[in-house]
């Protein structure tokens, strides 16, 4: 049973994968259609044929270089071998539990315990650690952690959540620009219907904002249930429960100071963390990952 | 007429396919074991390739503990010999109770607990059973879903049509599984 669920989740993934692509694809054309129709239709297929070719490579850039990217955005080290032995262990370790390739190993500059996996498939992946989980947690912990995310690698749940992550932080600071830019363009002047041009305009503000939300709470459903399959697979792999659970109550109990907390990590990266580095306190819709007690107590039960 | 037919064709054609499906099954399942195999063999070479190391770093501050320096490279010859991968694997049982051993004969010469290169085998020999104890667990986990392939319907069926019989798990040695004596 366990076999065939796990396969239905790298397809899933793949197929959701996919979706988003496409998805994102059409958003881009269709705002590009958007524009020049605000601006001016008599730019119509310049505009479009701009928006084709740059919807393209933005999907193609980002599916390719998704990992890069990710590492990129939170400042991210390859992990060197002399002074992460301890790390370097570990991963080999679950590497050859899981019976994936060896992943590439990163350390991001943070105090707080966190830790995130990317890539497209089991093979270009990556695992980041922060400097702070690699100093907090000892061997065991360790391992629990670098299971959860070989988890995330095996079922493919980074290929989806970093082009999710990826797509949509892209997304929400080009329509940002959007909106800006509706600010400073002469709205009022022209020749054309002003009936019209309100229309398009309100439909382009309207078009802005609602399209990461809808976008970010697509990821946010769906990543919770990934938490707790990855926290069960993961088990599986280093036949520790206590290991994990422990790395996870460190994770609640250490106080970070706001600012620290704060810096290098984008929005749009919080999904693809073992714990939300912004630990929101409100609980609901907006929330990218299951409660650190509910996760603790599952794993204590097992 | 033609109805029938195209449904015949389907039919067959989806048989086709499952035969196909559950023949790539278990190709993939053997290779994933034989992988996983070739993963132990790797480690316990690893292992068997650090022990002259081990010795010269011994021999240094402990002298005259002869015995278990010939216990030790009489257990690493013999891994290094041993013709199969089971008794490769038996060896290497054996080799790791004497670098076992070993190590809490060490522990009564401080000079050698302190020196740096003892230290960074020591910590690596630890990696390396971590390892092999892990690639016994993937190995035993390929195994697993080997059998339920084998022995579960419809998996069962095309097992015995392409001899397919289910494999045995890798046990703990007995010495292995029975619980140190602490003396005192």
């Amino acid at each position: 049973m366990e076999r065939i669920s796990f396969e239905d989740q790298i397809q899933k993934n793949k197929v959701k994968s996919f979706i988003l692509i496409v998805v994102i694809f059409t958003f881009f054309i269709v705002l590009g259609y958007i524009i020049s129709m605000v601006l001016d239709p008599s730019y119509f297929f310049v505009v479009m044929v701009f928006s084709i070719i740059f919807s393209l490579l933005y999907v193609l850039i980002s599916y390719y270089n998704s990992d890069k990217i990710a590492l990129a955005s939170v400042r991210a080290k390859p992990a060197s071998q002399t002074e992460h032995r301890m790390f370097y262990a570990a991963a080999e370790n679950m590497a050859i539990a899981s019976g994936l390739p060896m992943p590439r190993l990163y350390v991001m500059e943070s105090e707080e315990i966190n830790a995130f996996a990317s890539g497209r498939n089991p093979k270009t992946a990556v695992i980041c650690f922060t400097t702070g989980a690699l100093k907090k947690l000892n061997k065991q912990e360790l391992e629990g952690v670098i299971a959860h995310e070989m988890s995330h690698i095996s079922n493919y749940d980074i290929r989806f959540m970093t082009l999710t992550a990826v797509l949509i932080g892209m997304v929400s600071i080009i329509a940002q620009m959007f909106l800006r830019s509706l600010w400073f363009s002469n709205v009022g002047g022209g020749n054309r219907d002003g009936r019209v041009q309100v229309f398009l305009i309100l439909l382009g503000i309207l078009f802005a904002i609602l399209a990461p939300i809808a976008a970010q709470l697509v990821s946010l459903a769906i990543s919770r249930k990934r938490e707790y399959l990855a926290d069960v697979t993961g088990v599986k792999l280093t036949r520790y429960p206590p290991g994990l659970a422990s790395a996870l109550k460190k994770i609640k109990s250490e106080h970070v100071s706001e600012r620290e907390r704060k810096h290098r990590v984008a929005k749009a990266m919080a999904p693809l963390f073992i714990s939300d580095p912004f630990k929101r306190k409100v609980s609901g819709l907006f929330q990218t990952h299951p409660p650190l007690d509910e996760r603790i107590k599952r794993l204590e039960s097992m | 007429m033609v109805l029938w037919l195209i449904i015949i064709i389907v039919l067959l054609v989806l048989i086709a396919l499952m035969f196909l499906f559950y023949y790539n099954r278990f190709v993939t399942l053997e290779n994933r074991i034989d992988n996983s195999l070739s993963q132990i063999d790797v480690q316990l070479k690893k292992r068997a390739d650090l022990v002259p190391n081990l010795i010269a770093s011994v021999k240094g501050y402990a002298k005259h503990e002869k015995e278990i320096m010939t216990d030790v490279t009489r257990a690493r010859q013999a891994l290094i010999k041993a013709p199969t991968l089971e008794k490769r694997m038996k060896a290497g049982a054996e080799l790791e109770k004497f670098i076992g051993r070993l190590f809490a004969i060490a522990e009564n010469y401080p000079q050698l607990r302190a020196n740096e290169n003892f230290l960074q085998l020591q910590n690596e020999l630890a990696n390396i059973e971590d390892r092999i104890a892990y690639a016994r667990q993937h190995y035993n986990d390929s195994i697993l879903s080997y059998n339920n392939l084998t022995k579960r319907v419809p998996g069962m069926w095309f097992a015995s049509m392409y001899g397919r019989t289910a494999k045995k798990y890798l046990e703990i040695p007995a010495e292995e599984r029975a619980v140190p004596k602490v003396g005192f």
